[in-house]
């Protein structure tokens, strides 16, 4: 590199991320989410929750669909082994005293957007009785080209037991940044 | 026929345990299910049990001791039911038992679900 081109890395500094992460956070997750990250990152969710099985169950659950999800669907995308693309985004555990959350992050592009926030704000508007209802007619529909039962976010919602708390931020013209977070009650 | 048997295993994915015995008509499906390719693995599962309601025509016990499945595993469960209560809306002789933890509040909701959506008897047990 010449010397008076600039590194957009030199920006970067490592310890303002690191304390930008304050000591609720239990575990945090920044790239491509393949199967073997599922599996060592659901392997850590069990290692940190284990003194609450309960709530690590619904955790494991919760992360497996949010994390599927990206994998899908993230706009965002890398090439690892095989020439597989693999959706890229990012994953936070938090602890607070009396819930966990759990947030996912990934790119979408703008034209996405609509659908994922109505679908999100109507399974918001649901109690549980009509949430399970919801989701026993949009599972006999046929499957999606990924196999999927199209029952993810309405699965998280029953599994949270707690509202979907989903943001968007708009980068340009093309993509936005969908997060969604979720609680879990430690005490259930 | 023969009989149908597969170890589970956890390693990237979650390989749920099988063992279909089409001689005494016992077919279990246990552990836990999360599969990169979840209707690749469960297609053989349902055309075996197709093909005893269709042809073996004896009687079934069909039991699950799943801990957990994931959304598109659930699917393939409504379908294992779906097949056992048209057996035994025909006449076959159908038991179906679900073994799950006690604490588990979420797996009783699905359980009940699988009731509602089918209309099949479904007899509890709690899981040691």
């Amino acid at each position: 590199m010449a010397s008076n081109e600039k590194n957009p890395m030199t920006n970067f500094n490592l310890y303002k991320y690191y304390i930008s992460f304050n000591h609720d956070v239990q575990l945090s997750y920044k790239g491509p989410i393949d199967e073997h990250i599922l599996s060592v990152i659901s392997k850590y969710i069990e290692v940190i929750l284990r003194k609450n099985p309960i709530a690590s169950r619904k955790i494991f659950k919760i992360f497996i669909e949010l994390a599927q999800n990206i994998s899908y669907y993230s706009a965002e995308k890398n090439i690892l082994t095989n020439d597989k693309e693999i959706g890229s985004g990012t994953i936070v555990l938090g602890e607070l005293d009396e819930f966990y959350t759990f947030t996912t992050g990934n790119m979408v592009r703008d034209k996405d957007i609509i659908p994922i926030i109505e679908k999100c704000e109507y399974i918001n508007s649901l109690d549980r009785d009509a949430l399970r209802k919801y989701k026993r007619e949009q599972r006999k529909k046929p499957s999606g080209p990924k196999g999927g039962a199209h029952i993810g976010l309405i699965q998280v919602a029953l599994t949270s037991a707690n509202p979907l708390d989903v943001e968007i931020t708009s980068i340009d013209d093309e993509f936005s940044f969908f997060s969604i977070a979720v609680k879990v009650l430690k005490e259930i | 026929m023969k009989d149908i048997i597969i170890k589970g295993s956890r390693d990237s994915y979650i390989i749920p345990s099988v063992n279909f015995n089409y001689r005494n008509g016992i077919c279990e499906l246990s552990g836990e299910s999360f599969l990169e390719e979840t209707a690749k693995f469960y297609s053989p599962l349902l055309e075996w049990i197709r093909e005893y309601t269709t042809k073996v025509q004896k009687p079934i016990v069909f039991i699950f001791k799943l801990t957990y499945f994931n959304t598109s595993t659930s699917k393939c469960i409504l379908d294992f039911l779906h097949i056992l209560k048209k057996y035994e809306d025909n006449g076959g002789d159908v038991v179906v038992n679900w073994h799950y933890y006690e604490d588990d509040v979420d797996m009783q909701d699905d359980i009940e679900d699988y009731i509602i959506d089918t209309g099949i008897k479904i007899n509890l047990f709690i899981l040691d």
